[in-house]
């Protein structure tokens, strides 16, 4: 079995320092629940992939973050970054996945044309812009899908969240791309090249075709797939690979292009060699951007899909896992694995994400969230043991990730003390409320500042803090209000006059004491208007039971007043 | 059995007190283990009422059957129960109403206060076993319309072993039925002694124990004195009288 660890980006450190980091580190023990896994799947290949304790200190030690929120320090030196950006220009005809020619058109006015060809149907004379009808005349037999923009965007989001097991930063590019912050993490397959061949060939396998391009910065390796150039840039000749190619790895306006070529400016190079204040004032400041993008000379951010983990931990099945033992068991190691590394922290869980990628490409998710911070195996697996059911394996899942994405410190408690006795139950009870809220819901009632029955208690989390004002609840007061109150039925011997019968259903009650009114006027300034001011009456029937009954609106003589039960007194 | 049948004759009453109070403690042995780790004791509620039960009050890791012949009355004397069990409690029901403004009048503080929302009767009867497993929790309150012996009694197994209380809140429907709890009240208002028709006064209640393991049955009317926050029960003479009276 191998087993290997890295920060994702490995930062100013030689790998010789960080026994973690370092390929041919001390993590080679195998523990029981990976021989247990061992036994069940065959060959097992697992990666620990964590943003661990050692690549937290690299990432303060370092000049920038994965995402360059952080900025440099000024004794630090940047550090390069490698970026893997794809394109997959057949994208809304391949994710169809229908064999033959298949071509996707849309509509715009009265105008129907294709938009996107496959690969069959492009060698048989289909092109992109042409009208459907001369599509359909050239090549009777293709396949023809409108054109379905919603749809594109999930699959792609699908397939970013299938790129989260090459690199914890993804972000997507347009509509039609991604972008892979491949910076330390690459020796996991065997170098750039080698990576950059498994991604395309994965792809592949999925039945899309792709341009992968590596360079040093986002805006280069998208300028390169976007111009169709492919491969790999070494750091330093950015500028020197994108100066010579076609205007369309700027990612500009068609006007603006044609405008750009009827000047004679063909390639990047040229664009970029004119008077850069007669191109603002000429074709403004967008071009300017997208040109200083594509030479390096700007960083373009990458928008990651999911925000890069606290931690997080993966395997790899080398034989899919379809049963439920088998994913119950590859889930126990991985949070042995997490739990372990939030402890050498100091860290507990508040949110994890339990990531599963399929055979075929679909990912599938299961979050669970907890009340206090927790890093105890088998109190995580208890609150996962009822979600599982939602996964579809269907042909197997190839790589399970789990991930701890909000995290709060938790500092050890030492068992046996006596002063731990109170910490322990109080832990106990936010363990409970946990097991309770993956399956129904639970919350606490907080008084809020209205006097308006329905707003005088908000739902809150069961584990926010809550105040309770001192003169709060001095009036008597239901121990129990009815959330949807039936209108009743009130006979008053005048029209403001407490009720001295109320017909509840069929049942005639009478009343034989009654305190009150107790006007309650809405609330102006957050009620709808119109709504009715109401004169509660706290009443005792003959039997001794007690309602909180109101009249809805003013008690005016000839109309007949509306009245309801609102709530049972004790 | 250790004592000679000779002396049984001479303090009969003893010897049948002594044994009972021996089976009690055989039945319910995980509860008293749960309940020495705690070192916590029954919940008093009135010095009449307390007397007439066997363990001097509510005893907790029991559980313990509430029929709600009114609403409001079942609910304030739930209150008060779970009140003075202390710590959270946990208040489970298909919908829950309790309302904190008026349950406040009771000691039972919002803050206290935890609502479990479970429509389905499976997902209530879990929560419910889950909670009285838990000893952080002071007691729990289950709304149930029916419920079969074997659940409750999966519920009393599982508030022995808890050692917590746990309360459930049922209509008054079929008080003939059996049960697993240890004690069932009917819980129902009464006139309050109030002598003007337009004040209430406090709160008055018909509290029977219509079943109580080890013990015997009794009806009390009680009064809640909400100033000094203590059940008042009418004298020992109208024990048994009819819960009826005219204002």
């Amino acid at each position: 079995m191998r087993r290997r660890c890295c920060g994702p980006p490995r930062l100013g450190m030689p790998p010789g320092d960080d026994p973690t980091v370092s390929p041919t580190g001390g993590r080679h023990a195998p523990s029981a629940p990976d021989d247990l896994l061992a036994s069940l799947e065959g060959t097992v290949r697992g990666s620990v992939v964590a943003t661990t304790p050692a690549s937290r200190l690299q990432a303060r030690e370092a000049s920038t973050s994965p995402l360059g929120l952080h900025w440099a320090e000024p004794s630090a030196a940047p550090t390069p970054r490698r970026i893997l950006a794809l394109l997959l220009p057949r994208f809304r005809v391949e994710r169809l996945r229908r064999p033959g020619p298949v071509a996707v058109w849309a509509q715009h006015g009265s105008r129907r044309h294709v938009v996107s060809v496959s690969a069959e149907a492009e060698a048989a004379g289909l092109r992109e812009g042409q009208a459907l009808a001369d599509a359909q005349a050239i090549l009777p037999e293709v396949m023809l899908a409108p054109e379905d923009p919603a749809g594109d965007a999930a699959a792609l989001e699908r397939l970013a969240l299938w790129a989260l097991r090459f690199t914890p930063l993804v972000g997507l590019e347009g509509d039609d791309g991604l972008v892979l912050d491949i910076t330390g993490v690459e020796h996991l397959f065997g170098g750039e090249a080698a990576m950059r061949s498994e991604v395309l060939g994965r792809l592949a396998r999925m039945g899309l075709s792709a341009i992968g391009a590596v360079a040093g910065a986002a805006g280069v390796a998208v300028a390169l797939v976007r111009a169709g150039w492919s491969g790999l840039v070494p750091p330093g000749r950015e500028q020197a690979t994108v100066a010579p190619l076609s205007l369309a790895a700027l990612n500009l306006q068609p006007a603006l292009v044609s405008a750009l070529q009827g000047l004679g400016l063909r390639d990047v190079g040229s664009v970029a060699a004119q008077p850069r204040a007669g191109l603002v004032r000429r074709f403004g400041a967008g071009l300017a951007r997208s040109l200083d993008e594509a030479l390096g000379h700007a960083t373009r951010p990458i928008a990651p899909i999911r925000p890069p983990p606290e931690m997080a931990v993966s395997r790899d099945f080398a034989d899919p896992v379809v049963t439920r033992e088998g994913i119950e068991a590859a889930l126990g190691g991985l949070l042995d694995d997490l739990c372990r590394a939030l402890r050498d922290t100091g860290l507990g869980a508040r949110r994890m994400l339990l990531r599963t990628s399929r055979v075929d490409g679909a990912v599938q998710e299961i979050a669970i969230g907890t009340g206090l911070a927790s890093r105890d195996p088998a109190h995580l697996m208890r609150l996962f043991h009822g979600k599982l059911e939602s996964l579809a394996p269907e042909c197997g899942f190839d790589r399970v990730t789990l991930e701890a994405p909000v995290t709060d410190s938790l500092t050890g408690v030492q068992g046996g003390l006596g002063t731990a006795g109170r910490m322990t139950r109080r832990e106990e009870l936010a363990q409970l409320i946990d097991r309770l809220s993956q399956r129904v819901a639970v919350w606490r009632l907080a008084p809020q500042a209205s006097h308006w029955p329905e707003r005088a208690v908000r739902r809150i989390d069961a584990f926010e803090p809550m105040e309770t004002p001192e003169s709060w609840a001095v009036r008597p007061r239901p121990v129990r209000l009815l959330r949807r109150p039936p209108y009743i039925a009130a006979v008053a011997l005048l029209p403001d006059a407490p009720p001295s019968l109320l017909r509840i259903g069929r049942q005639a009650l009478r009343v034989v004491r009654a305190e009150g009114p107790e006007r309650f006027e809405p609330e102006w300034w957050r009620d709808r208007s119109g709504r009715k001011l109401r004169d509660y009456y706290r009443v005792e029937l003959v039997s001794g039971a007690r309602l909180w009954v109101c009249r809805i609106g003013l008690a005016e003589a000839g109309t007949e007043a509306r009245w309801a039960l609102h709530g049972h007194l004790p | 059995m250790s004592t000679p049948p000779t002396q049984a004759p001479l303090d009969r009453p003893a010897l049948i007190s002594a044994l009972r109070a021996r089976i009690a403690r055989m039945e319910r042995a995980g509860a008293s283990e749960a309940l020495a780790a705690r070192g916590e004791n029954a919940i008093p509620l009135a010095a009449a009422i307390d007397a007439g039960l066997p363990w001097g009050g509510l005893p907790r890791a029991a559980l313990h059957e509430i029929l709600a012949a009114e609403p409001g009355a079942a609910a304030g004397f739930a209150a008060l129960v779970l009140a003075r069990a202390g710590g959270t409690v946990l208040w489970i029901a298909p919908e829950p109403d309790a309302w904190p403004p008026g349950l406040a009048r009771f000691g039972l503080s919002p803050a206290q206060l935890v609502l479990v929302r479970a429509p389905r009767r499976q997902d209530a009867l879990w929560a419910m076993e889950e909670t009285l497993r838990c000893s952080a929790v002071g007691a729990a309150l289950l709304v149930a319309d029916e419920l079969d012996l074997t659940a409750a009694r999966r519920l009393q197994l599982a508030a022995e072993a808890g050692g917590v209380l746990g309360l459930l809140l049922r209509p008054d429907e079929d008080s003939a039925a059996p049960t697993a709890a240890l004690t069932r009240w009917r819980i129902g208002a009464i006139a309050s002694d109030s002598q003007s028709a337009h004040e209430l006064g406090d709160p008055a209640w018909s509290l029977d124990l219509l079943r109580c393991r080890g013990g015997r049955g009794g009806a009390w009317r009680a009064t809640w004195h909400e100033g000094q926050a203590n059940l008042v029960t009418e004298d020992g003479a109208r024990r048994n009288a009819p819960a009826r009276r005219r204002a």
